[in-house]
C-alpha cells in the first residue's frame, strides 16, 4: 500500500503505520455505530419524561433522574419476575449441562453402534426451529398440567438447550488427545473414574462457555415464556418488558428503556466478566496458549 | 440473533483446510472390559436422551399427528377434534401466502447472512490491525450488542425509530439525503420494515462472527502471510489468497450456522413489525405462531411446523456434510 | 335506586335460607326457567382469579366488588390486568388450561367466538338472578347471547367523546364546544393556529384508533359489513363508506400529527400526549379523564370539556357502542364463587357507584342508565349524548379475529399515512373481511 507517504522508518514498520490509522478511523467510526442503541436505550432511560419527547432529540439528559427506574423496579412484577426467571433458568441450565456432559462424555470417549445416528439426530433437533415445538409442547404440557408452572418452562428450555449443549461439550471432549484416556486405561481405572479425574477437569474450561450460551438462550426466550405461562406473577423477565406497561403512565418510553437497560445489564456485566473465557471457549483447541 | 447456539464445535474451527487427521483415536478396548464399557455410554445417554426423548421427539410426533387433523380453537376447550387427512397440507400447498411467506423467508434469510457475515469478516479483519487498546473498545462495543437480550434490542429499536420522535428518523431527517423521515413508522413500510429488522438481528449478530472469524484468522501463520507479502502480492490479494484459504472451514460453518439461526428468527420481527403491514414480513416463523396461536387454526399451524422442519432438515443435511468435510468425525 | 343497602342484605339473607335447604349449591336445575339463584358458599382458603382489561375499570371499582366479595364468601381475589395488545392469544390459551382464570372482563365482540368454541360457561340457569331485578341494556344482553343462550354479563357500555384542554383552546379564542362539523373544524384550525410547535396537534387522533375512525364512516352512511342469508359480505367499497373514509384522511392528516398517522393509541400513550400539553384534545373514553389528571397533577377537571364528536350529516356522529362483559370460563375449578363474584360485579350498587360513579360508564341496566341521565354534569352527559345514535361491530363469532390480526388497524393506518388509497385499502380490508368471517 502507500508505503512511500509514510515517513522513513525501519522496514517493518513502513508499511503497517498507514494501515493502523485507517484500521483505527474504520475502528473508530464502526464504534460509535455499534454502541449507538446501547447508548440511546441508557441515555432514555435517565432522561424525566419531559425530556423524553422532544421533537429534536436530547443526546444527553439536561436533568437526569432514576425515576424511570424506581417505576420499573416498585410499580411493577419486576422482583418477582426476575426471581421467576432466575429460578427456571438456572435449574434448566444446570440440569442441561449435567445431562450434557454425560451425553457429550458417551458420545465421544466411547464407541459404540449407534453413536453416528445419535449425534445425527442431535444436530437435527438442535436445528429445529422452536415455534414448530411450541404448538405440540402446549398441547401435551397443558394435557399433563405442566403449563403455568416452574417445571414446564424448565423442561422447555433444558429441550430448548440441552442438544446444542451435548454438541458443543462433545466438541472439547474430542478436542482431548487420546492418549489421556489410554493412560488412565492403563492404570486400571474404571470408566466413571476416567471420566471424573481426567475428562471433567479437563472440559471445565469448555463446560462454563457452554454454560454462558445455554443461559443467554434460556434468558433470552420469549414466546415460550408468554405462550406457557399465564399468570403474571409468574411471568419471566423477557415477558415483563415485553407487556411492560406501569400503573400510572401506561406504555413510557423512558420506563420501558429504564426496564431494558435492568434486563440487560445482568447479561452485559456477565459477558465482560468472561468475555476472555468465552472467546477462548469459543476457541479452545485452535488457540495455542 | 439467537445468541444461543452460538458455538461452534472448537475442534471443527480453524483448522487448515485439507488436514483430514481424525482428533482423537478411541481408547483400544481389551476384550475384558469392553462388555462393561459398553453399556457405560448408554448410561451416561440415559438422562439426557430420556429427556429429549419426552419434551423433544415425542412433540415433534405428536405434530406431524396433529397436522392431519382438524384441531382448533374448539379443541383446545373441549378436547374434540377429528382426523382429515391431508387436507391441511393440501390447503396450505395451495395457499399463496404460505408460499409468499417461503419466499421472504428465504430472502430475509439471504440477506441477514450476507449482511453479517460479511460484515463479521470486515470487522475480524479490522481487530487484526488495532493497537490493544482500540482491539479492546471494538470487543466491548461487540459484546454490548452480542449480550442485549434480543426483546431488550427489540424495545430499544422501536423507540430507536419511534415516528415523531424517534432518534433515527432525526438523524437520518438531518442527512437530507432522504428528506423529511421525521414521522416515518417503520413498520408500515414492507421495505422499511425488513430494512430496520435487518439491522437489528445484523447488530446482535455480527459480534459473535467477528469474534469467531477473528480467533481462526490469529491462527492463520505469519510466515504465509510475510511470504506472500515479500512476493509482493497486496494486502486484499493476501487476504484472499492466504487468510481467507485458511479460515475458510471457519468461515463455512459460521455461515451454515447463520442461515439456520437467520431462519427462525422470530422475536424480532414479531416485537417490531408483528408481521405487518399486511403480513409483509411474516416469515415462516411468524406465520406459523399467528396461523397457529392468533388464528387459533392449530392444526394448519402443525403442517407449517412440519413443512419448515422438512426445510431445515435440507440444510442441516447440508451442514453435516460440511462437518464431516471439515475432518468432524462423527 | 331499587336495590337499597338494606334490600341487598334481605337478598343476601333469603338467598343463604335458600342455600342452607339445597344443602350443597351445585344447582343446576333451573336450566330450563334460567332462575337458578347464584349459590352461595363458603370460600375461606380459596382465592380466584379475575383478569381485567387496561382501561376498564379503576382500581376503587374493583377494589369495591373484592370487599364485597371477600365479606360474602370469605374468599380472596387475585386481580390480573392485561393489556388489549395479543389479548385473543393470551384468552384462548388461558381458556384451554386446567385452571384458568375464574372471571374474565370480555369485551362484547369477544365473546361471540368463545362461547361458540364451547370456552365460556353457558349462565342461562343463572340469568334472572343475575340480573337482580333489573333489565340489561340491549345492546349489551344481545352481544352476550349466543344461539339463545346467556355466556356472558353485561357489565357496562362505553362510547367516545371529544375530549379537550379549556385552556389552550380559549388561549386560542374558542370558548364554545362546537355542536357543528364545521365548528369544529373552525375551532382545530384556531387552536392549530395559535400553537405552532413542531409536535403540537390541535386533535391527537392516532390512526389505528380505528373505534373512533369508523364513526365516519358510520356518518357517511356506510357500513363495515353486510349479511345476507349468513354470508358476510364487505361493505366498505360502498360510495357511502368510501366517502366516509376520505373525509377521516383528510380529518386526520390536517388536524392531527403526521407521525400519528400509523400510531396506536398506547406508545406514546395519548393520555400522555393530551396531559403533556403536546394537543388540544383527544378522542377518548370518560374513564381516561382520571388517568389525564393523574399524569399531569397540574390540571384540574375544570380544565377539561368534553363534546359529542358532531358528524358532517348534521346529526351527531354514529358511535361504536364498546360494551364490556364477565365472562367464567368452562373449566373454571371455582364455579360458584366466580358466579358470586360476577353477581356482585353486575349489582345495582357497584354499577352505579363505581362503573358509573368512578369510571364514568354507562351502566348494565336500562333502569340505571334513566335513572342517572337526569343527574349529569357536563363533561359527563356529552358522554352519554354520544350514544345517542350508536352502532356496533359486525356481529359475527370470527369478527374478533379482524381485531386480533389488526386488519382492522391496517385499514386505517394505510389510508391515513396514503400508503394505499381508500378504495384500495377497502377492498382489501373487504376481501378479508368475508374471507374470515364466513369461516366456519
Amino acid at each position: 500500500m502507500s508505503a512511500t507517504i509514510a515517513r522513513p522508518r525501519s522496514g517493518a514498520r513502513r508499511h503497517r503505520r498507514p494501515l493502523r490509522w485507517k484500521a483505527t478511523t474504520i475502528a473508530v467510526i464502526f464504534c460509535v455505530v455499534w454502541i449507538f442503541p446501547t447508548y440511546w436505550m441508557v441515555n432514555t432511560a435517565f432522561k424525566p419524561r419531559s425530556e423524553l419527547m422532544s421533537p429534536v432529540p436530547k443526546f444527553w439528559p439536561e436533568n437526569p433522574t432514576v425515576d424511570n427506574f424506581v417505576v420499573a423496579v416498585t410499580q411493577t412484577g419486576f422482583l418477582r419476575n426476575l426471581a421467576n426467571s432466575a429460578i427456571v433458568v438456572i435449574i434448566a441450565v444446570v440440569c442441561a449441562i449435567l445431562m450434557g456432559l454425560l451425553a457429550a462424555a458417551a458420545l465421544s470417549v466411547f464407541r459404540f453402534r449407534s453413536r453416528r445416528s445419535i449425534l445425527v439426530a442431535i444436530l437435527v433437533i438442535q436445528m429445529l426451529p422452536a415455534t414448530s415445538l411450541l404448538i405440540p409442547q402446549f398441547l401435551i404440557f397443558n394435557s399433563v398440567g405442566l403449563l403455568g408452572t416452574y417445571a414446564g418452562l424448565i423442561l422447555a428450555y433444558i429441550s430448548l438447550t440441552l442438544p446444542f449443549a451435548i454438541w458443543v461439550m462433545r466438541g472439547f471432549f474430542v478436542a482431548i488427545p487420546a492418549e489421556v484416556g489410554e493412560a488412565a486405561q492403563i492404570d486400571g481405572a474404571s470408566s466413571w473414574q476416567m471420566l471424573t479425574r481426567i475428562y471433567f477437569p479437563l472440559v471445565a474450561p469448555g463446560v462454563i462457555s457452554t454454560s454462558v450460551f445455554a443461559f443467554i438462550t434460556a434468558w433470552n426466550d420469549y414466546l415460550i415464556a408468554y405462550t406457557f405461562m399465564k399468570d403474571q406473577a409468574m411471568y419471566t423477565l423477557p415477558v415483563w418488558l415485553a407487556t411492560f406497561s406501569t400503573p400510572t403512565h401506561g406504555t413510557d418510553f423512558g420506563g420501558q428503556m429504564a426496564a431494558s437497560v435492568l434486563f440487560a445489564l445482568p447479561v452485559v456485566v456477565f459477558f465482560m466478566l468472561v468475555q476472555r473465557r468465552l472467546v477462548s471457549g469459543i476457541t479452545a483447541g485452535s488457540v495455542k496458549g | 440473533m439467537n445468541a444461543t447456539s452460538t458455538l461452534l464445535p472448537p475442534d471443527a474451527q480453524s483448522r487448515p483446510a485439507g488436514d483430514t487427521r481424525a482428533p482423537h483415536t478411541p481408547p483400544p478396548t481389551g476384550r475384558g472390559p469392553r462388555r462393561r464399557r459398553n453399556l457405560a455410554p448408554f448410561a451416561l445417554l440415559a438422562p439426557g436422551g430420556i429427556l429429549l426423548a419426552l419434551v423433544t421427539l415425542a412433540p415433534i410426533v405428536f405434530v406431524v399427528f396433529i397436522s392431519f387433523t382438524d384441531f382448533g380453537q374448539r379443541s383446545l376447550f373441549t378436547g374434540a377434534f377429528a382426523g382429515v387427512g391431508f387436507d391441511q397440507y393440501t390447503a396450505l400447498l395451495g395457499d399463496p401466502e404460505f408460499w409468499y411467506s417461503v419466499l421472504r423467508t428465504i430472502g430475509f434469510t439471504v440477506a441477514l447472512v450476507a449482511g453479517s457475515v460479511l460484515i463479521g469478516m470486515g470487522i475480524s479483519h479490522l481487530l487484526t490491525r488495532l493497537n490493544t487498546g482500540m482491539r479492546l473498545a471494538v470487543t466491548i462495543v461487540l459484546i454490548c450488542a452480542w449480550a442485549m437480550p434480543n426483546v431488550a434490542a427489540s424495545l430499544v429499536w422501536t423507540w430507536l425509530f419511534q415516528p415523531g420522535y424517534g432518534v433515527m428518523n432525526w438523524l437520518l431527517t438531518q442527512l437530507h439525503v432522504f428528506g423529511d423521515m421525521t414521522n416515518t413508522n417503520w413498520a408500515n413500510d414492507p421495505v422499511l420494515a425488513y430494512t430496520s429488522i435487518w439491522m437489528l438481528v445484523v447488530w446482535q449478530a455480527v459480534p459473535f462472527i467477528a469474534l469467531t472469524l477473528n480467533a481462526a484468522e490469529t491462527q492463520v501463520p505469519g510466515e504465509y502471510i510475510e511470504a506472500a507479502r515479500l512476493d509482493g502480492a497486496g494486502e486484499f490479494r493476501i487476504y484472499r489468497t492466504v487468510t481467507l484459504q485458511h479460515m475458510k472451514p471457519t468461515l463455512f460453518l459460521v455461515t451454515i450456522l447463520s442461515v439456520i439461526w437467520d431462519f427462525n428468527i422470530f422475536n424480532q420481527i414479531w416485537l417490531v413489525s408483528s408481521g405487518g403491514p399486511d403480513g409483509a414480513t411474516s416469515t415462516l416463523g411468524v406465520f406459523m405462531y399467528t396461523t397457529a396461536f392468533v388464528g387459533f387454526d392449530i392444526a394448519r399451524g402443525a403442517a407449517i411446523a412440519v413443512v419448515t422442519t422438512l426445510m431445515l432438515l435440507g440444510l442441516t443435511a447440508v451442514y453435516i456434510r460440511s462437518l464431516i468435510r471439515s475432518g468432524e468425525e462423527l | 335506586m331499587r336495590f337499597s343497602k338494606t334490600g341487598t342484605l334481605v337478598a343476601m339473607a333469603a338467598a343463604s335460607a335458600l342455600l342452607l335447604t339445597a344443602c350443597s349449591g351445585t344447582a343446576n336445575g333451573g336450566a330450563a326457567t334460567g332462575d337458578t339463584v347464584v349459590p352461595k358458599t363458603d370460600g375461606k382458603g380459596k382465592t380466584i382469579t379475575v383478569w381485567t382489561m387496561q382501561d376498564d375499570y379503576d382500581a376503587a371499582t374493583i377494589a369495591a366488588i373484592n370487599a364485597e366479595f371477600e365479606k360474602q364468601t370469605g374468599a380472596k381475589v387475585n386481580i390480573q390486568e392485561q393489556q388489549w395488545n395479543g389479548i385473543t392469544t393470551k384468552i384462548s390459551t388461558a381458556l384451554a388450561t386446567s385452571t384458568p382464570p375464574d372471571v374474565l372482563d370480555l369485551g362484547n365482540t369477544q365473546v361471540a367466538s368463545f362461547a361458540e368454541n364451547g370456552g365460556l360457561l353457558d349462565l342461562t340457569p343463572y340469568k334472572k338472578d343475575l340480573q337482580q331485578g333489573q333489565t340489561w341494556v340491549t345492546g349489551l344482553e344481545e352481544p352476550a347471547t349466543v344461539d339463545g343462550a346467556l355466556y356472558a354479563v353485561p357489565s357496562f357500555a362505553g362510547s367516545r367523546a371529544v375530549l379537550y384542554n379549556k385552556k389552550i383552546w380559549a388561549a386560542a379564542g374558542v370558548t364554545e364546544a362546537p355542536t357543528t362539523y364545521a365548528e369544529l373544524t373552525a375551532a382545530l384550525d384556531k387552536v392549530k393556529a395559535a400553537n405552532t410547535e413542531a409536535d403540537f396537534s390541535p386533535l391527537y387522533f392516532p390512526g389505528q384508533n380505528w373505534q373512533a375512525s369508523l364513526q365516519w364512516v358510520w356518518d357517511a352512511g356506510g357500513d363495515i359489513a353486510t349479511v345476507k342469508n349468513g354470508t358476510w359480505s364487505g361493505a366498505l367499497g360502498s360510495p357511502e363508506a368510501q366517502k366516509g373514509l376520505e373525509a377521516w384522511k383528510d380529518f386526520q392528516n390536517t388536524y392531527s400529527t403526521p407521525a400519528s398517522q400509523t400510531l396506536d393509541v398506547q406508545s406514546p400513550a395519548q393520555v400522555q400526549v393530551f396531559a403533556d400539553g403536546k394537543t388540544s384534545a383527544i378522542i377518548a373514553t370518560y374513564g381516561l379523564i382520571s388517568q389525564v389528571l393523574k399524569a399531569n397533577p397540574a390540571l384540574t377537571a375544570d380544565d377539561l370539556g368534553a363534546f359529542a364528536l358532531p358528524g358532517i350529516s348534521g346529526k351527531p356522529q354514529p358511535v361504536l357502542i364498546g360494551g364490556s362483559d364477565w365472562g367464567i370460563p368452562t373449566k373454571t375449578t371455582n364455579k360458584d364463587l366466580a358466579l358470586q363474584w360476577t353477581k356482585i360485579a353486575a349489582s345495582p350498587t357497584i354499577q352505579k357507584d363505581f362503573v358509573f360513579g368512578s369510571n364514568g360508564w354507562i351502566p348494565n341496566s336500562t333502569e340505571l342508565a334513566s335513572e342517572i341521565g337526569a343527574t349529569l354534569d357536563p363533561t359527563r352527559k356529552a358522554f352519554f349524548d354520544a350514544t345517542q345514535i350508536s352502532r356496533a361491530t359486525p356481529a359475527a363469532a370470527r369478527w374478533a379475529d379482524l381485531e386480533g390480526d389488526k386488519s382492522i388497524n391496517n385499514l386505517f393506518t394505510s389510508i391515513a399515512s396514503g400508503a394505499k388509497s381508500a378504495k384500495d385499502a377497502a377492498a382489501a380490508f373487504d376481501q378479508a373481511t368475508e374471507k374470515t368471517l364466513n369461516k366456519k
